[in-house]
């Protein structure tokens, strides 16, 4: 993508970064509706487009087998759930105070901030997308503004994303990138998240397993006018029909007393009649259709590390396209809730099989119930 | 930033029960620190009475201030494309893997709306939202009217937020749209100060002590607070950190700050508000004190001052009001709109 300044045609089909013409075609028309007479006209006030300057994961050095924790937790692994699951072994924090949430989260933002060549100092905006409970209770307390002040991002305010699962990490995606393209002061975001399992309850929905969920924090540097992939647009989508389809109710202001509720509970009747790929298809075609793309344009996709079952959903959905990285790191990772997008993204560029220009879909489902689908073009 | 997106509508909605402060002062564990500030916490603090949320959720407060402020704007639920939560406490069941984003979303019918919510800033979530929600519609044509809202339900005999204030419990929503002529938005600034991240938090069941489980209220869901950094760290750089915000946002959109013509503060405290006034030079006029009465709401503050300052007549057209306020975190926010 080019620098600002630097002259588009709008819509044309020869043009690579049609896509991204064709969306800030939309900042032009506030200024200046003449452009709207001439498909092609060029674009001289176009911002610059927000990409990913680096991305880094933190994962405990320990692991646990699948048929340990399914031990650990009293629940039976037959052959048909592990096949179901296709996940082999998952990273467990060890117990020390060096691998709390928040801890693993600082690890890795200052780790993508290296990898950035990004001075903390830089840093505008800490965004902060995690699943799981944190240290102390959220929304009173959020680890991003520890994250801000362990990693020195003195000069940067924070938010935090509640209530979207693992489409969390799009959703801080999106707005995150409309921050940045939209104020004229910031120009630098860091993106991360820690999530820790609570203990016991790393198989969701024992009676019927639906996936096993793992430790891990990750960290992405997002900026304007980046050379890195460009986050050309998302689409997200929530139901909330289904705002308790997954939720933790212990500990809360409705169950203050009751630990034995402090679990992350699933409703899998409502869960399976979700229709996960059907709604992510239909968000990416509409996205697509937006950016002025074809299907067959996208390179791969890329999905959460919820199950084999669910990935084969998503393949079915994607018509194949879900990339190879998401079944090995689900086998050897399980599920990093906020973590599995920025794991299975480093994989993807790690393993050379996209090249510059290609286009990436990410899609995810998550409670709340929530859907999202990002599209960057590497 | 598109700077044609404004305050449609905005309302609240206060539970009818009401407790006064010497109750709440009976019934609740009293603070044995000091607090630097040279005030009795108990006489001064200007609020008499408090609302308490009896039978009522925290999800419910929010529905019903999204509901009355829905029929006050006229406008179809199905026109809604984001609702954001901004609620600053625990909701009814642990975040933030929940939020009450989806169940307002399901219970006004925003069929169309997509719901998330932001967690951090404390009592500041209101700007942190706003810029949040601001930036998500000026960069999308989808997004043309967003719906923000918050449900506080203070857990039972936490009321006392010793040494900042006492809390009521309420909603509040607001509805942002683009293209408006009036009540527009010219900017929101917030900033953080991380390394006071563990000066006021709540624990959880997680972290509980095992000698309060069966005790008489679940003091893991208290709020708790470091009065020591509170006075040696916190005070020293609040009005400052005030200072830097406001004067950010009125560079922003090229206002200085004698151009305010009313602010719109929190209602922590009578000497909280004397402070900010004098150090500001703001006279009694030109900020908002209606809502004292009503006790302190967390982020709602925003809200209420805001809708009790127009219906007193005090906001006139065409007037610059500043929004400024301070929560956990430690966090700093003022936005500014054009009325």
């Amino acid at each position: 993508m080019a620098n600002s300044g630097i002259l588009f045609p709008i819509a044309c089909p020869e043009n690579p970064d049609q896509a991204a013409a064709k969306l800030c075609t939309r900042k032009v028309l506030h200024v200046d509706n003449a452009s709207l007479q001439y498909p092609c006209a060029p674009i001289n006030l176009m911002k610059e487009p927000v990409g990913i300057l680096a991305t880094a994961c933190h994962l405990p050095a320990h692991k646990c087998t699948v048929k340990e924790l399914f031990q650990e937790e009293g629940i039976n692994l037959s052959s048909d759930v592990a096949a179901r699951l296709g996940i082999e072994q998952v990273p467990i924090r060890n117990g020390q105070a060096s691998e709390t949430a928040s801890n693993m989260a600082v690890a890795a933002g200052r780790e993508a901030l290296q990898r950035a060549k990004v001075d903390p100092m830089q840093v505008d905006v800490v965004v902060e997308y995690s699943i799981m409970p944190q240290e102390y209770l959220v929304p009173v307390w959020n680890m991003s503004n520890k994250v801000q002040a362990e990693v020195g991002a003195t000069k940067s305010f924070v938010v935090g994303f509640s209530g979207g699962g693992s489409s969390n990490f799009m959703v801080a995606l999106s707005a995150t990138a409309a921050m940045l393209s939209e104020n004229d002061s910031m120009k630098t975001a860091l993106l991360v998240t820690g999530d820790a399992t609570i203990p016991g309850n790393r198989v969701l929905n024992p009676a019927d397993p639906v996936t096993v969920m793992g430790d891990g924090a990750s960290a992405v540097v997002l900026q304007r006018g980046a050379p890195g992939s460009v986050v050309i647009d998302t689409e997200l989508w929530s139901d909330g029909n289904n705002h308790d389809i997954c939720y933790i109710p212990g500990g809360s202001l409705i169950h203050p007393d009751d630990i034995n509720l402090y679990r992350m509970q699933l409703d899998k009747v409502r869960y399976d009649a979700f229709p996960k790929g059907e709604t992510l298809r239909r968000m990416t075609d509409k996205l697509l259709e937006r950016a002025g793309i074809k299907f067959s344009d996208v390179a791969c996709v890329l999905c959460s590390n919820i199950s084999s079952q669910d990935e084969a959903a998503m393949q079915q959905a994607f018509e194949g396209k879900v990339s190879p990285v998401c079944a090995s790191n689900r086998e050897s990772h399980g599920h990093l809730q906020g973590t599995d997008f920025p794991l299975n993204y480093l994989s993807l560029i790690e393993s050379g099989s996209v090249k510059q220009g290609d286009y990436v879909l990410g899609v995810s489902h998550g409670m709340g119930a929530t859907a999202a689908v990002s599209l960057l073009r590497c | 930033m598109n700077t044609n997106i404004g305050i449609f509508e905005a309302n609240y909605y206060l539970p009818p029960t009401k407790k006064t402060l010497s109750q709440i002062f009976e019934d609740e564990e009293k603070p044995t620190e000091a607090f630097a500030a040279n005030v009795d916490f108990e006489k001064d603090i200007g609020i008499e009475a408090l609302h308490v949320a009896k039978n009522e959720t925290a999800a419910d407060l929010c529905i019903n201030a999204a509901k009355l402020t829905m029929a006050k704007s006229g406008i179809d639920p199905k026109e809604i494309d984001l609702i954001i939560d901004f609620t600053s406490i625990p909701e009814d069941y642990v975040a933030p893997t929940w939020s009450a984003a989806g169940q307002v979303q399901k219970e006004i019918g925003a069929t169309r709306a997509f719901a998330t919510a932001i967690n951090t800033g404390g009592c500041a979530s209101y700007q942190t939202t706003l810029k949040i929600a601001c930036s998500l519609m000026s960069a999308n044509d989808r997004y043309n009217t967003a719906l923000l809202i918050a449900g506080d339900k203070t857990p039972e005999f936490n009321h006392n937020y010793f040494p900042i204030t006492v809390v009521s419990d309420g909603g509040s929503a607001v509805i942002l749209k683009k293209n408006m002529t009036k009540r527009r938005i010219l900017g929101v600034e917030v900033a953080t100060l991380g390394k006071l991240h563990d000066m006021w938090f709540i624990p959880g069941i997680h972290n509980r002590d095992p000698k309060d489980i069966g005790g008489k209220f679940p003091r893991w869901l208290h709020v708790c607070g470091d009065i020591q950094r509170f006075n040696k760290e916190l005070i020293p750089v609040n009005l400052f950190m005030f200072r830097k915000v406001m004067l950010s946002v009125l560079k922003q959109v090229g206002k200085k700050m004698q151009d305010v013509s009313f602010f719109i503060y929190p209602t922590f405290s009578a000497w909280d508000l004397k402070a900010f006034c004098e150090a500001f030079k703001v006279p009694p006029e030109k900020i908002s004190t209606e809502n004292l009465h009503h006790g302190h709401l967390q982020e709602t503050d925003m809200v209420v001052g805001y809708v009790d300052a127009i219906e007193a007549g005090r906001i006139k057209d065409g007037d610059l009001v500043m929004l400024a306020t301070n929560g956990a975190g430690f966090s700093w926010g003022a936005s500014l709109i054009q009325y």
